[in-house]
């Protein structure tokens, strides 16, 4: 038996060391540019299906160049991944490149911790303001400066499953959603749809999660054709008649018939994906896993139903994390990597988001590219969170809110009381110096 | 007597003493330098819990202090000092006190059920189920358990729609409840959880400290005519009044620190009938960024907890003398 057996374990380290060595030269052979190549290091918050659509990215613009090759490091989304960035970035020995939410940029550039981007620099490479939207371009500046280069913007929106809202007979001839302008036209509109839905009308998954409630309310509030101003050590400038009408107006829908007053963000997902409803208010980032369910599914900016059409959203933007001695060679790399992933971010638009750069957009497959295109026109249309150290996406800012107004969804508590409750909250952070400013951390 | 004792006892040392002298006038060189050996092997085996001990508690802890008296932010912002401003908003801050009584609220809520149940979970094992094993094991399993895995079982128990807990209410005809999202049960469904989850380690000790009484005594009473409760309430209780006060203690502190599961359970949103004084230390600093606030917050926090360890101890020390 002995022979056998070691012949065999020889053969056995003799094909593995032989496999090793294919892999070995396979993978250099992999590399473009073989050890030219420099190694650039990108931090990113993006998982699941936007982690794989991203990934496909990076592939894609490592394979097509010899120059450079990122290296993606994805972090846990939210407040772990900006807690890690900036002590990486005071640390001075950041990442080259990160993938932040435009709205929390303002928290950080004034700190230090974030570099500028050269426009210069980035028009040679065609990326400047005649390729973004206004507002999404803009939105990149803190004063003059650049810090953040959009990639896209994912706003809140309305998906629809067409077969159950035809059923309920609300479509238009087109088979879309015809204009709906006021509050009681889409309390109606959902209705008409709970009544042939197995569960509820319309998915809207909050509990627990003060982002869901912050996204719908914010929309809400804008659509009065307001914004939140949080100036720096004064008070806040909420509108109360405003913010009253659409958190009531949230309350309405929340009335177990037209949506369930006790969704979280799962289940809210799981009714709509397996056709237990015809409406879904969510952010785009969710379309591909809806659309891997099979359902027939459309989708549109939320109805203007106070007036103004206006879309919150939050734009993935490129920032250069503060490097105490950046590499020159380094950064012109990165430069020419963000150019050449906006270029090619078509496939961005996949995973549901709008893709920022507008020769993308502007392009034919794109235009063809559907439910997306239905929902572009909501890059003109962007709302961010209003600007301040402490808001943005995954910021305990949301996380206020939520705490704040969770109750008048739940319970039917006084929306006005709730408003209260926030500003009182926020007005406190306001007088609270941005503790990432050098000269701000207390007078 | 008394006197003659002593002188007894006196001479004695004096005996002793002149031992000692005479030894180590005759060995002296020697023994010191074994002394100085047996020292320095003594320091080898202590120098790496020393190193441990003042890299990751003593200089932390003096270091966080000191932060605690300065404007320092996460990303390296501030630094400079500012006396005890931390401390005097700390003590003005309305979300600090909030946080802090959560804490207590949540001390109290668990440390009771924690005590009681895994008394009655000891008793039971230890004096009618079959199959002991069975029970220890499946009592203590919980315990094995991260946090995370606690937290990711238990919210979908409590998920308001498709969850086991609205499930049971339901059976009975009752309403659903938003288990974690409503302000007025989110605490006791952290409770429910932390119970759950560790009470194994308290049903340990108790069982243990059971499995320690002498038979002898239940005999005894046996003989005297005592019944199954009266053997209970005056054999088994007191005599685990040791180990209750080291339960007590140890669980208060464990409650205290109350974070983990409470901060999954609710996806980090810190409602205010649940944010747990650590959470606060937490947010202000790693989300909030300021490190010399949260350092401050620590402190008064640290204080909180001295003072509970000092009324604990003259409690127990009271007890003994007590008994």
């Amino acid at each position: 038996m002995a022979p056998p057996l070691e012949l065999s374990r020889r053969r056995f380290l003799t094909g593995a060391a032989a496999l090793a060595g294919t892999a070995f030269l396979a993978s250099c052979a992999g590399l473009p540019g073989g050890s030219n190549a420099r190694t650039l290091q990108f931090w990113h918050l993006l998982s699941g299906a936007d982690g794989v659509t991203m990934s496909g990215l990076i592939d894609g613009v490592n394979a097509a160049q010899s120059d450079y090759r990122v290296r993606p490091t994805v972090l846990a989304w939210g407040e772990p991944y900006y807690t890690k960035l900036a002590m990486a970035a005071a640390g001075g020995r950041a990442p080259d490149v990160s993938v932040m939410h435009a709205s929390r940029v303002v928290g950080y550039a004034p700190g230090g911790l974030l570099d500028t981007w050269d426009t210069g620099r980035l028009a040679d490479l065609g990326v400047d303001a005649s390729t973004f939207t206004d507002a999404i371009w803009r939105k990149g500046f803190i004063g003059d400066d650049l810090y953040s280069v959009a990639l896209d913007a994912h706003p809140f929106i309305l998906m629809y499953n067409t077969d159950i809202c035809a059923e309920a007979g609300v479509l238009d001839s087109d088979g879309k959603l015809p204009p709906i302008t006021s509050p009681e036209d889409f309390l109606e509109l959902g209705r008409a749809v709970a009544a042939v839905s197995e569960s509820h009308g319309l998915s809207f998954g909050y509990l627990g999660d003060g982002a869901q409630m912050w996204r719908l309310f914010y929309t809400l509030y804008t659509q009065h054709g307001l914004e939140i101003e949080l100036p720096e050590g004064g008070q806040a400038q909420i509108d109360e008649d405003a913010a009253v009408a659409a958190l009531s107006f949230m309350q309405q829908l929340l009335d177990d018939e037209i949506a369930s007053r006790s969704a979280d963000y799962q289940s809210a997902i799981a009714e709509f994906a397996t056709g237990r409803s015809g409406l879904f208010l969510t952010g785009v980032w969710e379309l591909r896993s809806m659309q891997q369910q099979n359902l027939p599914i459309d989708a549109a900016i939320i109805p203007a139903v106070f007036g103004t059409p206006s879309v919150y959203a939050d734009s993935h933007s490129f920032t250069l994390p503060h490097q105490s001695a950046p590499d020159e060679e380094s950064r012109d790399l990165v430069y020419r990597f963000v150019a050449d992933i906006l270029k090619g971010s078509f496939d961005w638009a996949g995973a549901g988001h709008i893709p920022a750069y507008l020769p993308v957009t502007q392009s034919a497959a794109y235009a063809d590219l559907l439910p997306q295109a239905h929902y572009a026109e909501a890059a003109e249309l962007v709302r961010y969170d209003p600007p301040a150290w402490f808001t943005g996406s995954g910021s305990r800012f949301q996380a206020d809110f939520g705490a704040a107004v969770q109750n008048v969804l739940l319970q039917g508590a006084d929306p006005a009381q709730a408003i209260a409750r926030f500003r009182t909250g926020v007005d406190q952070r306001l007088k609270t110096p941005n503790p990432a400013a050098p000269e701000g951390a207390r007078a | 007597m008394t006197l003659d004792t002593g002188s007894g006892r006196a001479g004695l040392a004096d005996t002793a003493a002149t031992r000692t002298i005479v030894t180590g006038d005759r060995t002296g060189r020697h023994r010191h330098v074994g002394d100085r050996g047996e020292q320095r092997i003594a320091w080898t085996f202590l120098a790496p819990f020393l190193a441990a001990f003042l890299l990751f508690l003593v200089w932390p802890l003096l270091h966080g202090l000191y932060l605690s008296f300065t404007d320092q932010s996460l990303t390296g912002a501030g630094g400079s000092f500012i006396g005890i401003a931390n401390y005097v908003e700390a003590l003005g801050d309305p979300v600090m006190w909030q946080s802090l009584g959560n804490t207590a609220w949540f001390t109290v809520l668990s440390t009771v059920p924690l005590v009681v149940i895994a008394l009655v979970m000891a008793l039971l094992v230890q004096r009618g189920l079959p199959g002991q094993w069975l029970w220890r094991l499946s009592f203590f399993m919980p315990y094995l358990l991260a946090s995370t895995v606690i937290s990711q079982i238990w919210v979908w128990i409590f998920n308001p729609q498709i969850g086991a807990a609205n499930g049971i209410l339901e059976a009975f005809g009752l309403e659903p409840i938003a288990w974690l999202q409503n302000p007025d049960t989110n605490m006791l469904a952290i409770v429910v959880a932390t119970v759950w989850w560790t009470i194994g380690f308290n049903f340990l000790l108790y069982l243990a400290a059971l499995q320690n009484i002498p038979e002898t005594q239940y005999e005894a009473a046996s003989i005297d005519g005592a019944g199954e409760w009266r053997k209970l309430f005056s054999i088994t209780i007191p005599q685990l009044g040791q180990v209750t006060v080291l339960i007590v203690i140890l669980q208060v502190l464990a409650s205290l620190k109350l974070f983990d599961q409470a901060y999954q359970m609710l996806g980090g949103i810190a409602s205010e009938t649940t944010r747990s004084i650590v959470q606060y230390i937490y947010e202000s600093g790693f989300v909030g960024y300021r490190f010399g606030y949260s350092a401050a917050i620590s402190y008064v926090f640290f204080a909180v907890i001295v003072l509970i360890g000092v009324v604990q101890a003259l409690a127990t020390r009271r007890r003994k003398e007590h008994s």
